[in-house]
């Protein structure tokens, strides 16, 4: 376990630069249409269930080589995908808290 | 007392890239002990095969066995197999350290017997920094390193000096104690004085060498 999370680690830090763009695009939605911000859990499904598939499916394509360390670490790339929208729901969750503590400024 | 001997067994591998087989019918049988070498022309589907026997590519009918029994897919059992893929095997930014960290390797006793690229190897180096042919034999020595039963390498002289590719080819004899390995690479002097059993893949069937340099040359895949 300690070591599917230390590679999950290293494999979360490789598409952040994908994921977190489209979390801040998520949470600055409601705040730019002036609409409540709706609950940590509905946007984690919202921005899983309009993202990832996509994100998966484009990764899968155009950086199949990606996941050629990881098999050799014994890791299929749906146990990646896995830890990865877990870890990115709890990242969503704690800047959610953090945003709308300042909204509430 | 000899390790005990393992075999792997692939077959009923059936590829088709635009209506065209580019795998039928293949059966491969890699034992430990041995180097046994994958030849044939560009796009004839060693690369496919050896995604396949990985178990990263997957084939319906396929069978993928060692000692008899299944294991597909191949790469989700600890310390049975190790994929050397044409691409890189870790991101080129990513420290060489790192990575052999991950793999379970000491990146300084990987290149033991290489001291030139120890020295290039330094703490925090990334493939990135390093010529093409030093990253793949980097590469290819950490996962000999990792001492897996069976160990599949692709294009592992690709861009490799002289000079290493006789040390490597030194190193996969020596690695035959404790593993079986399964190489292509279009360098087929080098290839073919390391390997033990050699088959050529041609127009999708696998076909087994038994006069490896004469049945190449009388098949034009080697000069006369």
């Amino acid at each position: 376990m300690l070591f599917y999370l230390k590679v999950l680690r290293v494999y979360y830090r490789s598409v952040l630069s994908l994921t977190l763009p489209i979390s801040a695009l998520v949470l600055a939605a409601p705040l730019l249409m002036g609409t409540p911000l709706p609950s940590p859990l509905f946007l984690a499904v919202v921005q899983k269930m309009a993202s990832f598939p996509a994100l998966i499916y484009l990764i899968g394509q155009f950086r199949p080589q990606q996941y050629w360390l990881y098999r050799n670490l014994h890791l299929a790339p749906w146990q990646l995908w896995a830890g990865v929208i877990v870890l990115d729901t709890l990242l969503l969750s704690v800047a959610h808290r953090l945003l709308a503590f300042l909204v509430a400024l | 007392m000899p390790a005990k001997q393992h075999t792997l067994e692939a077959d009923g591998i059936q590829v088709q890239f635009d209506n065209q087989n580019v795998l039928s019918g293949v059966y491969l049988r890699v034992q430990t002990g041995q180097v046994v070498a994958l030849l044939g022309a560009n796009g004839s589907g060693k690369s496919t095969l050896l995604q396949t026997v990985f178990g990263a590519r997957v084939v319906p009918d396929a069978s993928v066995r060692v000692d008899g029994y299944p294991v597909m897919p191949a790469y989700r059992q600890p310390g049975l197999m190790s994929y050397l893929p044409q691409t890189g095997l870790w991101p080129s930014g990513m420290a060489l350290a790192t990575a052999a960290r991950l793999l379970g390797v000491s990146l300084v006793e990987a290149l033991a017997d290489f001291p030139t690229l120890q020295k290039q190897a330094v703490e925090g180096s990334t493939r990135a920094e390093l010529s093409g042919g030093t990253g793949r034999l980097i590469q290819t020595l950490v996962l000999m390193a990792r001492r897996s039963r069976f160990l599949l390498l692709d294009e592992p002289f690709s861009g490799v000096m002289p000079v290493h590719i006789e040390q490597l080819s030194s190193r996969l004899r020596a690695a035959r104690v404790h593993s079986g390995i399964l190489l292509t690479d279009h360098r087929y002097q080098p290839v073919l004085d390391v390997a033990d059993v050699v088959y050529l893949l041609r127009h999708g069937r696998l076909q087994l060498l038994t006069e490896p340099r004469a049945e190449l040359r009388d098949l034009g895949y080697l000069p006369d």
